[in-house]
């Protein structure tokens, strides 16, 4: 097919080009910026070499960012990673019946916009008259104000992106789920193996390619879309209290006007993220079973 | 098979999951059509009574709703479109033509899925502004016009069509685009308004790049026009957000309700793969 490949290099033309314009450059102009003292408007750029990089890694905002951050993953993990996991398990190999309508109706709250969701969640949360306080009523508790607390507002966010990418994974790892063999644990279950047995030696390891690809993208989408009701509910608030790394590059860049700040910003969440890649690929190798 | 005691538990616990995953959508539902007195006083009855169309109305009659009906359609249409070209192609070439870098330059494409995007906005955002596209629905859509997981998906597919098919067809002279036309397309159509669906109703819900975009209310979409509505801390006027909130939400609702089944399949197929 040789005559074709001129053409073919054609076709990757236009991806590459956004992709390199859009995806990777950002990556090099947020390393130059970070150098700079600069407000985005002003034409003067003023070099500061490594000043925005120290004046983050010195400052308590920083450490309370990184909390934030690592809290938002760790409660995004739980709903969006375990959750997902158990019941794509229960789906598929607990329930002999009821699948298919029960996952066309776990699916549907992913159709919903973040921005629609974060707004559904802040009349639940409303602590004066919303569901959420009326229930907590019936048994006597008072409403905390969900967004204006401190912990509690990482976790009603996380709720927030929770609920809404529930389903994506779901669907992701049933579809791993039921392509393990049914012979091999029917095998195993006329040795009268436990279902936790099943579980656990065939179903786990025959599954972490699919569980480690949903895990990976579970901390993507902590990182990036809690910025949604972040921003629409709390600003980051309360001082500070729900800003996670992604938040505090935006916020640095349009509503501070600190571009060099942001930019650094972002160059360590690129960093950080690298270093956790790295630490994913040599796990993968150790613990991931690769049907070939 | 019948259904034994530990199952009938695990179907329980199921459905108790699907009942508190969707509560807020018949939440949502449920107060679009209530007054704001029944809003405050019946939180948790999912009933209005008696239902009104009152929120509804004033959505009409206040906003210009189908402006920004008319402008997130626009973007998500043209993103839809454009993601599809620019993921066929690259999808045909990957498959299709041998080089040194190959796996590379895939790697490199498939990876920007996985870069979270919050690290891109500002040098985009720059980039935008000398382009003189800032306020503009062009700069939303063109960054957006490529999707990683788009040339993977397209890959995947274009892989499963017979090498001899495509030997023959080059042997008989046709042209490569001839070969995508003809031969490809055709093979790789469920995969292909699968992505779309996904394409169109993921840019139809987004939020923050046209956020930073648009600023004039004139442009806005329809995410970015429903959090006027809660500007105000403790906003007053839940019914008419949710109102906007159901019209927002309903061409996905839809597009699901006619093809659920065909999505899911074309998503675990993809899963699988992946």
């Amino acid at each position: 097919m040789n005559r074709l490949t001129r053409a073919g290099s054609l076709y990757f033309l236009p991806a590459s080009l956004v992709f390199l314009l859009f995806y990777y450059w950002p990556l090099v102009m947020n390393g130059f910026v970070s150098f700079f003292s600069w407000n985005m408007i002003s034409p003067r750029m003023r070099f500061v070499g490594f000043a925005n990089y120290q004046a983050i890694l010195q400052s308590s905002e920083f450490q309370k960012v990184l909390v934030n951050t690592v809290l938002f993953i760790v409660f995004l993990l739980v709903f969006d990673f375990l959750l997902p996991y158990f019941f794509s398990f229960v789906l598929s190999h607990v329930l002999h019946h009821g699948q298919m309508t029960y996952r066309v109706l776990l699916f549907l709250p992913s159709l919903l916009s973040l921005a629609v969701t974060s707004i559904i969640f802040l009349w639940i949360y409303n602590p004066v008259a919303g569901p959420l306080s009326e229930i907590l009523g019936w048994f006597g508790l008072a409403s905390p104000r969900w967004f204006k607390t401190p912990y509690y507002v990482l976790l009603a966010i996380s709720t927030i992106v929770g609920w809404k990418f529930f389903g994506y994974n779901l669907i992701y790892l049933l579809a791993a789920m039921v392509s393990v063999p049914k012979e091999m644990i029917e095998a195993a279950e006329l040795e009268n193996a436990s279902k936790w047995t099943i579980l656990k030696d065939i179903i786990v390891p025959r599954t972490s390619p699919a569980a480690m690809y949903v895990f990976v993208l579970t901390i993507v989408f902590a990182l990036q879309y809690v910025m949604v009701p972040v921003n629409m509910l709390t600003q980051g608030g309360p001082d500070q209290h729900s800003a996670n790394l992604s938040y505090v590059i935006y916020q640095y860049a349009f509503v501070f006007f600190q571009a060099g700040r942001s930019a650094a910003f972002a160059v360590l969440t690129i960093l950080l993220f690298v270093l956790f890649l790295l630490w994913r690929g040599k796990v993968a190798e150790k613990g991931v079973y690769y049907e070939n | 098979m019948k259904t034994d005691r530990p199952e009938l538990f695990f179907h329980l616990l199921t459905i108790a999951l699907i009942l508190v995953s969707l509560w807020p959508v018949v939440f949502m539902l449920s107060a679009s059509f209530k007054d704001l007195s029944q809003v405050f006083a019946s939180p948790l009855n999912p009933f209005p009574y008696p239902p009104t169309l009152d929120n509804y109305l004033d959505v009409l009659g206040r906003f210009n709703v189908f402006r920004f009906v008319g402008n997130t359609f626009f973007i998500a249409f043209f993103v839809t479109l454009f993601k599809l070209a620019t993921s066929i192609l690259a999808g045909f070439a990957f498959v299709y033509y041998r080089f040194k870098g190959r796996e590379w330059l895939f790697n490199s494409m498939l990876l920007t899925f996985f870069i979270p995007t919050t690290v891109l906005i500002m040098p985009n955002y720059l980039f935008l502004s000398k382009l003189g596209l800032l306020n503009t629905p062009y700069g939303v859509i063109l960054p957006e016009i490529v999707d990683g997981m788009g040339i993977f998906l397209m890959r995947q597919a274009m892989r499963g069509i017979p090498k001899p098919l495509f030997e023959t067809a080059a042997l008989e002279g046709a042209g490569a685009m001839t070969v995508l036309r003809r031969l490809c397309l055709p093979l790789v159509r469920s995969p292909l308004i699968a992505a779309g669906i996904m394409f169109f109703i993921n840019s139809w819900n987004e939020y923050f790049w046209p956020l930073l975009v648009l600023k004039d209310k004139s442009q806005y979409t329809l995410s970015l026009a429903m959090q006027m509505f809660i500007s105000a801390e403790g906003g007053s006027e839940w019914g008419i957000a949710m109102a906007v909130a159901v019209v927002t939400s309903l061409p996905p609702l839809l597009l699901y309700l006619f093809f659920q089944r065909f999505i899911l399949d074309s998503f675990m197929q993809a899963g699988l793969k992946g």
